[in-house]
């Protein structure tokens, strides 16, 4: 062991830096570590030439070498930039590409449909166009874009009065969402809201609507069953609104024979909702119809999850059905605020969880958690 | 280079068997030694110094064989102790070089181990004086670069170099304040609690405490005083013994469990049952009069005792 020259018998800087820098043989490595063990003074000294070291490796000036002259450095810095500029730029070739799609068949629509065919809801229905329209496939979406055309020529200019003779009413103070007339329509953006607050009830379609409308369903319904089963298997916990199914087929019906052969293979508005369907496609014929609740309101949001399935209608009243629907049963109310959501618990794969869990949510954002759907506990 | 190893005398002291005469030409080379102006000689010279100050890294009165030499030679850092001992003869260029690469870190490591943006220069001026020789001894200028061997880097060196420096700075001004005491070592318990008598438990499991103590081994004992006295993290402590702080984790749980049960066996042997043992040892720490930096400093070797600046233990 060396010594040092200010203090002969403590190791001196090259050990004690040998011994940091695991450079010592185990004999002498051993010596230091025994003298460390009993010398509070070289310890100190190995943790602050450590500390120093640490300090040293810290990138604080390597900033300054990298900023001199590297004649890629803006382009190196604007990287990143790329890509939402990507995004946006194939965004916009989307837009540009659907837009003449949107805009040009609507009059030709509008005037295949006579006003006097079918009943109108008092109220156009609302429509979400998710975000996620543009992941979805061509056809699918071909049929979609023709769909929406309907009901946007319906709610534009002179078609409007074509299709809708009455004007649509302003959203009731409470509900979800405002109309999306006028100009807003037009924009997938903003018509991204909840449900319209219209009943099933003010929705009476003819009897040959109706007729026309089943057999349709009973024609496609296979093919129906299967595009949504791909997309049930994707989306797992959406809330559901059944007012826009309800108005859906009569708005499609309206547009006369043309919209119907487009549409034919996926009905307007089974895939353009968010579903929660959690059992595949055998749901997705029955998500045409709207719901028989026993309050007769339509129903703003369900979860299903194994054979329990759970409605909110419009009041915010909660039913839970046990048979997918054939009789349901009113929760008693155990939440504060008006229910506006329910939602089945998830496993990691998307799948329902093994114990079937579901979560309601008030208009305050408050959650409440229940295993049977009965019972109901706040979180 | 000549395809087969001729051998050559090697200088005096370095070894009995003559080092390979191609091993060294090759570090010479590789060390750039003669941009400094180090010729062949010296530079065997100085390999020859710095191994037999060091025993090839062997243990006192060891015999290094030829491969052990040329492992400890491979290992040493042979660019920046040329650079070194260019430095401390006072070669231009080593200088120059030696300014151009450590003058900023060497100022930045002074202001980390200070705190202090203008202690740490001072620090830093004081320690380029010493370097650069400007204190003579017999008329003699003297460099500590003298004293750099190559066993770690040399920026390494000049880190530990200048803690040392502010360590002993420290101690010389506040000789009544160790570094990491503010109570300046004056414990007024402790003190009262000796003008007492404690009871013959307390005294007993006092001295198998320290029994115990004695007995770990040196890693041991620094884990201890690491952890529990120094207050340094695991993070902290893992890099100087070259492990994950989740073995230093387990190693200190080990050094104590270990502890606990020696404590209970040195009681057992001193006279006290099981049960009292166990029961003993949930007295409360304030009652005994132990001096655990005193005891943790008592080493089995000898081969360092502090004289200049005593362990504050010991103050």
């Amino acid at each position: 062991m060396n010594t040092t020259s200010q203090f002969d018998l403590h190791p001196d800087a090259e050990s004690l830096n040998a011994f940091a820098e695991q450079a010592l043989g185990a004999p002498e490595r051993e010596q230091v570590l025994a003298h460390l063990a009993q010398c509070s003074r070289c310890r100190q000294v190995i943790y602050l030439a450590q500390q120093a070291a640490a300090d040293a490796e810290a990138p604080a000036w390597v900033p300054a070498t990298r900023l001199t002259t590297q004649p890629s450095a803006w382009l190196w810095n604007w990287r990143y930039a790329w890509v939402p500029a990507a995004a946006m730029a194939a965004a916009l070739a989307l837009v540009v590409t659907f837009h003449p799609r949107h805009t040009a068949p609507a009059p030709e629509m509008a005037k295949a449909a006579p006003p006097h065919d079918v009943a109108m809801p008092t109220s156009l229905p609302q429509e979400r166009v998710s975000a996620g329209m543009a992941r979805k496939p061509a056809p699918a979406l071909a049929a979609k874009s023709v769909a929406r055309d309907v009901e946007f020529g319906a709610h534009r200019g002179p078609s409007q009065v074509l299709a809708s003779p009455s004007a649509a009413p302003p959203a009731e103070p409470g509900t979800f969402g405002a109309s999306t007339g006028g100009s807003n329509a037009f924009l997938p953006s903003s018509v991204e809201s909840a449900p319209q607050p219209v009943s099933a009830a003010q929705y009476q379609p003819e009897p040959a609507v109706a007729a026309w409308q089943q057999e349709q369903q009973r024609s496609s319904g296979m093919l129906t069953a299967s595009t949504n089963a791909s997309q049930v298997s994707q989306k797992t916990m959406r809330m559901e609104a059944y007012t826009a199914h309800a108005s859906r087929p009569a708005v499609a019906a309206s547009a006369g024979p043309r919209m119907t052969q487009q549409s034919q293979s996926v009905p307007a508005g089974s895939f353009e909702i968010g579903t929660q369907e959690q059992l595949g496609g055998s749901t997705a014929a029955r998500k045409v119809s709207p719901p028989k609740l026993p309050s007769g309101l339509a129903a703003v949001s369900r979860a299903t999850a194994q054979h329990l399935t759970l409605e909110i209608d419009l009041a915010g009243a909660l039913f839970l059905s046990d048979d997918s629907g054939a009789h349901w049963e009113q929760i008693a109310r155990q939440w504060t605020g008006r229910a506006i959501e329910v939602r089945a618990k998830t496993g990691l794969s998307g799948n329902p969880a093994p114990a079937s869990e579901f979560e309601l949510k008030n208009d305050n954002g408050s959650t409440w958690a229940s295993a049977d759907g009965k019972t109901w506990t706040a979180l | 280079m000549p395809s087969q190893p001729v051998e050559a005398s090697a200088p005096a002291g370095i070894s009995a068997v003559p080092e390979p005469i191609h091993v060294l030409d090759k570090l010479w080379r590789e060390s750039e030694a003669a941009a400094y102006g180090l010729e062949r000689e010296q530079f065997s010279e100085i390999l020859e110094r710095v191994a037999a100050a060091q025993n090839f890294g062997l243990a006192a009165g060891a015999k290094a064989t030829r491969k052990q030499e040329e492992s400890f030679f491979r290992s040493l850092w042979l660019a920046d102790l040329v650079l070194a001992r260019a430095c401390a003869s006072g070669h231009p260029g080593a200088w120059e070089h030696f300014l151009a690469v450590y003058r900023q870190p060497l100022t930045r490591a002074a202001i980390a181990i200070t705190g202090s943006d203008s202690l740490g220069r001072d620090l830093a001026d004081q320690l380029y004086a010493e370097l650069y020789g400007l204190t003579t001894r017999d008329g003699v200028r003297r460099s500590p670069l003298d004293s750099y061997r190559g066993r770690g880097s040399l920026m390494g060196w000049l880190r530990t170099t200048l803690a040392q420096r502010y360590v002993d700075h420290h101690r010389r001004t506040r000789r009544e304040l160790p570094l990491d005491d503010p109570t300046g070592g004056y414990e007024p318990q402790a003190a009262a609690a000796e003008t007492e008598t404690p009871p013959a438990e307390l005294l007993l499991l006092g001295r198998a405490i320290e029994e115990a103590l004695r007995q770990l081994a040196a890693e041991e004992r620094f884990l201890l005083a690491a952890y529990y006295l120094d207050g340094q993290t695991l993070l902290e402590i893992a890099p100087l013994l070259h492990v994950h702080e989740a073995t230093i984790s387990r190693k200190l749980h080990r050094v104590t469990s270990g502890l606990r049960k020696q404590v209970v066996r040195n009681l057992q042997r001193l006279g006290l049952s099981k049960p009292a043992a166990r029961e003993a040892l949930g007295a409360d720490p304030r009652d005994l009069n132990l001096n655990l930096k005193k005891i943790l400093q008592i080493s089995s070797l000898d081969a360092f005792q502090e004289k200049a600046a005593p362990p504050r233990g010991m103050q």
